[in-house]
């Protein structure tokens, strides 16, 4: 023990923390705590991992987690959260780490975080990409390639063989264009029938059959491949065409006209000898045949669903395959649907042969059948679009263009296919009729020339002809003009007066017309010469009836002409005939006497009787010419 | 569509419309007409509403029973200068005018209708019918036409006389106002003048206060 010992104070070390320190110094003190909050404090710094004697072995590193995990596991659960509790504990262990080491990171001074060097991208191999694509490219080009070997392999074989016979299958392709196939089971089917595809409301099942042809490849022939006509015909096909029963053979519609008879139908039998073969034909040829046969069946339905409900005043006949309708009293039509079957061994017989097959007919009914597929097919579409689709385009401007009711009640109106037929046949037939008349009497007149002139603008129902009646030397003085229009029962005639006479079918009729045209010309261009030669018409008639003669046609026309100075008169009468009678007379008379009751000399003037002209005698080439000459010489004057 | 005459025919004091209406039909019995149906010529007017902004315009829509199928439309804008369109179109118009409820209203009291029979005379059609608006009768209108001519000019005087031989002396001797504007007379005469006509009258019995 010195005595020089220092003192020292020793005290306790601070027992509360400062929490602030204040800036006049003055120090705040945090509260101290409390029994409780000391322990849990110190409870806190307890790690509980170390409890037991493991723990003297192991340090307690991250890197030894694994180790924890794995004792952890084999250790005994000791209460049931206990694997809980350690992963949580582990957990915590790991975060708190982690914030220890951001936290001293951020601090820059004892550790610092250097971004992690990134490895550079393993380089594509270039090469390893051309390769693999240099692969699929030839992969891709040897299936292409064995594509392209087969079909120069199939081309040559055909080349070789294209002279003899085609492959099925172009040809079933060039079926396929023109006609519609499907394949049912096993079989090919086609459909020749024009329900529901054109318009056509007539049912009938056209179906055919095509097969392989390989027994008999001689006989079927193939259509040939250019339209050239020239071009011989010389492939054999490879597929067969089956038409069913009803539809083989060849049909057509004749349409022809026949007087009145007796019998309402006839027949005739048909000798062997009149048979012959129908030459096999290619499959397009022979498909079309089969369908112009269904088309004639149609056509011929039709028309006798209409004859059986059209009313007219001589009922319409159908008996078997023949319509006859009476177009005039005593004309008929007759419609008939000639089918020539094929017999078993492979002959046809053929029908009688029709006299006068009218071809335009035939064609017409054609036309209008195919005109009503059209209607039952064929929309319109209508401007606007937004208008309802079904009116024709007449009716969908009826509106805009303010219709009266009359054109409405005519749009309605339409006619059947008989009747349109029927129409056009009476048609042909006053035609004709008049052609012949007018023929028959342009030959027998020679005096006034008749000129017939047909209009080449016409329709089915409607043809006009100009008529010029002339004479020869004098067309222009005077020439009398008719027009004729030809409708379907009658006849319009215009003449130069501008009277429309209707006449009817009767073919007398517009002869008797004709003929009161001609006589009316004659006293018409003798009046016109007189007034170019100074000489006027006193008088004329041009109505004066057929009188007591027989015949009863034409007229009788007459006029009175007087020289210019006025002592001659002339007086002409033209009868139906053509024949004329000329009279002359003078003024004053010669012979005048005065006698009991007529006493003055003035009465000289009246003139006297007329004397005949011998009118066969007269030089001149016609008519006009003589009395061209008959009035010259009676007005100069040595003739008096 | 031949050239029409359309003439407003004065009730006398002591008669009522039917019975002037009954003494034209005996008139023109005597002079061989035949009865072939009736005939009825109605105008609706549509008013814009203040959508449309400026003065109000007015459409007119006519049926003719003789054009069954068409609907006119004549649409008046009184807008410097005015001026009045015509059109004649497909009935599917009328719908149109229902969808457009909302910016031309009806004006459903001022609906006239002319009502009547028609008759036939030889190349004549007549047509005498009494004018009535929303069930009150307004007046008598007789109606002419001659229809083979389409220029009013040509038949003018044709028609006077035939007018006058059953009408009387109602029938002046001039052309009506409407064919001395803008060379009426000699121009082709289209189904749309009778309807001008009609609305004409129309415009003109409208005015008639009360009758």
């Amino acid at each position: 023990m010195s005595t020089n010992s220092t003192s020292i104070a020793m005290e306790a070390p601070v027992e509360m923390q400062i929490q602030e320190i204040a800036f006049d110094g003055q120090e705040t003190y945090a509260p101290s705590l409390s029994m409780s909050e000391n322990l849990t404090k110190l409870a806190q710094k307890i790690d509980f991992a170390k409890c037991g004697p493991e723990e003297v072995n192991k340090e307690i590193t991250e890197i030894d987690r694994n180790e924890d995990e794995a004792e952890q596991s084999t250790a005994p659960p000791l209460w049931p959260w206990d694997s809980v509790r350690n992963k949580l504990r582990n957990a915590l262990t790991e975060v708190s780490v982690l914030s220890d080491l951001l936290t001293i990171a951020k601090g820059k001074k004892y550790v610092v975080l250097d971004p992690v060097p990134q490895d550079p991208p393993e380089p594509k191999p270039a090469m390893m990409m051309v390769w693999a694509r240099k692969k699929s490219f030839a992969g891709a080009a040897s299936v292409l390639f064995s594509g392209a070997e087969r079909l120069k392999n199939s081309l040559i074989e055909a080349q070789k063989n294209r002279s003899t016979t085609a492959d099925f299958h172009i040809e079933l392709l060039r079926l396929r264009q023109n006609f519609r196939l499907k394949k049912v089971n096993n079989t090919i089917i086609g459909d020749l029938s024009y329900y529901r595809s054109s318009g056509s409301k007539h049912f009938h099942r056209g179906t055919f059959e095509v097969t392989k042809s390989e027994d008999e490849p001689d006989k079927l022939l193939s259509p040939p491949c250019s339209p050239n006509p020239n071009s011989a015909n010389k492939l054999t096909s490879a597929l067969r065409v089956t038409v069913p029963g009803e539809l083989q053979g060849i049909a057509s519609i004749k349409v022809y006209f026949q007087k009145d008879q007796d019998s309402l139908c006839s027949s005739n039998l048909n000798t062997p000898d009149t048979a012959f073969s129908i030459p096999e034909i290619d499959w397009q040829r022979k498909l079309e045949v089969a369908q112009n046969v269904l088309f004639c069946k149609e056509i011929f339905n039709q028309l006798a669903k209409e004859a059986v409900q059209l009313q007219s005043p001589i009922p319409h006949v159908v008996v078997g395959n023949q319509i006859l309708a009476s177009i005039f009293p005593g004309v008929q039509l007759v419609i008939c649907l000639s089918h020539m079957e094929m017999s078993t061994d492979g002959k046809a017989s053929l029908p009688p042969p029709i006299p006068r097959h009218d071809q335009v007919l035939e064609h017409t009914l054609h036309q209008l059948l195919r005109e009503l597929h059209e209607k039952n097919a064929h929309y319109l579409l209508p401007h606007p679009a937004s208008a309802p689709l079904g009116p024709s385009r007449k009716r969908s401007c009826a509106g805009p263009y303010a219709m009266d009711r009359e054109e409405f009640v005519e749009m309605t109106e339409s006619q059947t296919m008989l009747e349109q037929v029927i129409q056009q046949a009476q048609h042909t037939q006053l035609r004709d009729r008049t052609l012949c008349i007018l023929d028959k009497l342009a030959t027998q007149y020679k005096d006034p020339l008749i000129s017939v002139h047909w209009l080449w603008l016409n329709s089915p129902t409607y043809a006009c002809i100009k008529v010029t009646i002339f004479a020869q030397g004098y067309d222009e003085i005077y020439r009398n003009l008719v027009i004729i229009h030809v409708h379907d029962t009658y006849l319009k005639c215009i003449s130069r007066d501008g009277k429309v006479v209707q006449l009817s079918y009767e073919s007398m009729e517009l002869k008797n017309y004709i003929l009161c045209q001609i006589c009316r010309h004659q006293i018409m261009a003798v009046q016109y010469l007189a007034k170019a030669m100074g000489w006027q018409c006193v008088a004329n008639s041009f109505n004066l009836g057929s009188g007591t003669l027989v015949e009863t046609f034409g007229n009788a026309s007459s006029c009175i002409l007087v020289s210019p100075v006025g002592d001659r008169l002339i007086s002409i009468h033209c009868d139906q005939n053509s024949r004329v009678q000329v009279s002359v007379a003078q003024t004053p008379r010669k012979d005048f006497f005065p006698g009991q009751l007529v006493k003055e000399r003035k009465w000289e003037n009246l003139g006297n009787s007329f004397k005949e002209v011998q009118w066969e005698k007269m030089i001149g080439k016609n008519f006009l010419g003589k009395m061209e000459l008959l009035m010259t010489s009676l007005t100069s004057s040595w003739m008096q | 569509m031949g050239v029409t005459i359309l003439l407003s025919y004065p009730v006398p004091e002591n008669k009522t419309g039917p019975q002037t209406v009954d003494l034209l039909i005996k008139r023109i019995g005597a002079l061989g007409a035949v009865q072939s149906g009736q005939f009825l010529v109605d105008c609706e007017t549509f008013s814009s509403g203040p959508t449309m902004g400026g003065p109000p315009r007015t459409v007119h829509v006519l049926h003719n029973s003789e054009q069954p199928a068409a609907v006119f439309a004549l649409l008046e804008s009184p807008g410097p200068p005015p001026k009045t369109v015509p059109l004649v179109a497909d009935g599917l118009f009328d719908l149109l005018m229902l969808k457009m409820s909302s910016i031309y209203a009806s004006k459903k009291q001022t609906r006239m209708e002319a009502r009547g029979t028609r008759f036939e005379i030889a190349d004549f059609l007549v047509k005498i019918g009494t004018v009535t608006m929303s069930s009150n009768f307004k007046g008598v209108l007789v109606e002419v036409e001659y229809r083979p001519c389409f220029i009013a000019g040509n038949c003018w005087e044709l028609m006077r006389e035939f007018m006058q031989s059953f009408l009387g002396s109602v029938v002046q001797n001039t052309p009506p106002p409407y064919f001395q504007v803008h060379n009426r007379l000699n121009d082709v005469y289209q189904p749309l003048d009778t309807i001008q006509q009609y609305l004409d009258h129309f415009a003109s019995y409208r005015k008639v206060a009360g009758l």
